[in-house]
């Protein structure tokens, strides 16, 4: 077995560089595939990265308490508040802290010199751990009799909505991109290995001649196969890895408004996801197109 | 010592009416019986056309028979797993006309390639090359290419890669049909010294002056039927001396 192995080992290192142009040839199909997928994988990743900050941000509610609220049914609304499971941290802010957070933001600083006394009302800042449950949480907002009746909430619901809609698609359109690019992939791979495994129909009719099993036949194809993927792997890894940063601070400097950011620890997961997927492409590939020839 | 079959004992060949048809509707073998002993010399003689390589894939099972049994050794060939084959083809040296090495490796590789399939280790393996490779006084060529070979050298190289695991059989496809009548010679004396230390040898040729020469078994085929099985044949049926028939 152990024999075996290194015999198909060795057949494999052999034949990947004697049958160097078709090898290239692979390797480059391989190679541009992973590019595709690993730019799809990033986007995706700098997307959600995006849409967690969005997300973050519109899954707290602020729940307007009315000026004549005593402190005790506040304090009463804000325990029944923490101790739902939708919840995942309530903050009771004063009229006054309202005022001083409202007025130490430089946007609103105009409007905060024109301010007479303190008009805002104190809040409950609500986080929920769902973005769907926000819904639910203003809706029980607006039924406790302490809410402010003229402005209850911050909860923008059309808002909430699309976000959820919009990660939805998302989500979708990348995984669609990825099962398409997963088939081509599988296509284009076994064609060239094909071609490849065609230049040495001799050789495998030599070996199926003198007693090979299938697998004895096989092995080396599909070591070969393995190393073409991780090879591509490599290369795609290491071309999307030298872009990442520059592309994403280009993109920053150009569409400021969305908070994409450069992740350097996001790089070991597309490393093993890569090498994962080329070698698996190139197993899958060798064992397919290898298949037709190999069956006595 | 050469050893002479046992024409009473169970053959280690048998085709019982066999036929073969392939997929086009070409009627390749019709009504094949034949029985060879252990340690047989055969020649299969007839025409381009014939069915003397359906025989031969037959025999390897490269193909199956379309009615009729195979036994080799025992085993049915027709309704053989998939997966023993290799094993079946493990028990036989096979050698071609067009001598089948692999281009890329050299004469040591390619002899040595039949015992890295059934995974010897490697000393058996060096062991074994080089005695084989001395049986066809190739010693000193084991890391020449095949294109730096003449045929003769060539098809020296292919009958050692089929007898370095010590088949049993030896079955061989028109070995001599690319060289040159000295060459061809050189290549005959070959396989009687494998058909001597025990071998059966069956071999298809289109090469009379050594079937005549030698004075083996000769078994004709005809439009794909058995016309003739002479125990000490002939290329061509002796009108003047009748044969021996065996069946």
């Amino acid at each position: 077995m152990l024999r075996n192995l290194k015999f198909a080992f060795n057949s494999a290192w052999q034949s990947f560089w004697r049958n160097l142009a078709v090898s290239l040839a692979a390797v480059l199909s391989i190679t541009l595939i992973l590019i595709l997928a690993g730019i799809n994988l990033l986007v995706g990743h700098a997307f959600s990265q995006v849409l967690d900050g969005f997300r973050d941000k519109v899954s707290e509610i602020s729940i307007n308490v009315s000026d004549d609220t005593p402190l005790p049914n506040v304090y009463d609304f804000q325990q029944q508040l923490a101790a739902d499971p939708r919840v995942t941290s309530v903050k009771f802010v004063t009229k006054d802290e309202a005022l001083t957070q409202f007025k130490s933001d430089p946007q609103n600083g105009v409007l905060a010199q024109q301010i007479d006394g303190n008009p805002l009302d104190a809040k409950l800042d609500v986080h929920v751990k769902n973005l769907g449950d926000v819904a639910a949480i203003d809706a029980k907002a607006r039924q406790w009799s302490g809410v402010d009746p003229t402005d209850p909430t911050n909860y923008q619901g059309d808002f909430v909505n699309r976000m959820l809609q919009l990660s939805q698609w998302l989500g979708l359109a990348g995984a669609a991109l990825l099962v398409i690019l997963l088939i081509v992939s599988v296509v284009i791979v076994m064609n060239t290995i094909r071609t490849a495994v065609y230049h040495r129909r001799k050789e495998i009719e030599v070996m199926k001649l003198v007693g090979a099993t299938e697998w004895f036949v096989r092995g080396p194809f599909v070591i070969e196969g393995i190393m073409t993927g991780l090879v591509a792997a490599a290369i795609a890894l290491a071309l999307l890895v030298i872009s990442y940063e520059p592309v994403v601070a280009r993109f920053k400097s150009d569409v400021g408004f969305i908070p994409l950011s450069y992740d350097p620890a996001f790089i070991s997961s597309l490393a093993t996801d890569l090498l994962l997927a080329g070698a698996l492409l190139g197993a899958l590939g060798s064992y397919i197109g290898v298949r037709r020839y190999v069956r006595i | 010592m050469v050893l002479t079959p046992d024409f009473a004992t169970r053959p280690v060949i048998s085709f019982q009416h066999v036929f073969k048809t392939y997929p086009t509707g070409t009627e390749a073998l019709r009504d094949v019986n034949l029985e060879v002993p252990e340690g047989d010399f055969l020649f299969l003689v007839g025409p381009s056309g014939a069915g003397k390589s359906t025989l031969v894939r037959l025999l390897i099972r490269e193909e199956k028979p379309s009615k009729g049994k195979i036994f080799v050794d025992g085993i049915e060939l027709g309704r053989m797993k998939r997966r023993r084959l290799p094993h079946y083809r493990r028990k036989v040296g096979l050698v071609f006309q067009d001598f089948k090495l692999l281009p890329n490796l050299t004469v040591y590789e390619n002899v040595a390639f039949a015992m890295r399939v059934l995974g010897d280790p490697d000393h058996e393996i060096q062991a074994r090359v080089a005695e084989a490779l001395d049986t066809v006084s190739l010693s000193g060529k084991e890391h020449t290419y095949p294109a730096n070979l003449s045929g003769g050298e060539q098809q020296r190289v292919a009958i050692a890669r089929a007898l370095v695991h010590a088949p049993r059989f030896i079955i061989a496809d028109e070995p001599t049909g690319n060289l040159d009548p000295a060459t061809a010679w050189e290549i005959m004396q070959l396989f009687l010294r494998i058909n001597a230390r025990g071998a059966t040898v069956v071999m298809a040729t289109h090469n009379r002056e050594i079937v005549d020469l030698l004075r083996r078994r000769v078994i004709a085929i005809d439009a794909g039927q058995i016309a003739r099985d002479d125990r000490s044949g002939r290329y061509h049926e002796d009108v003047a001396k009748p044969q021996v028939r065996v069946q």
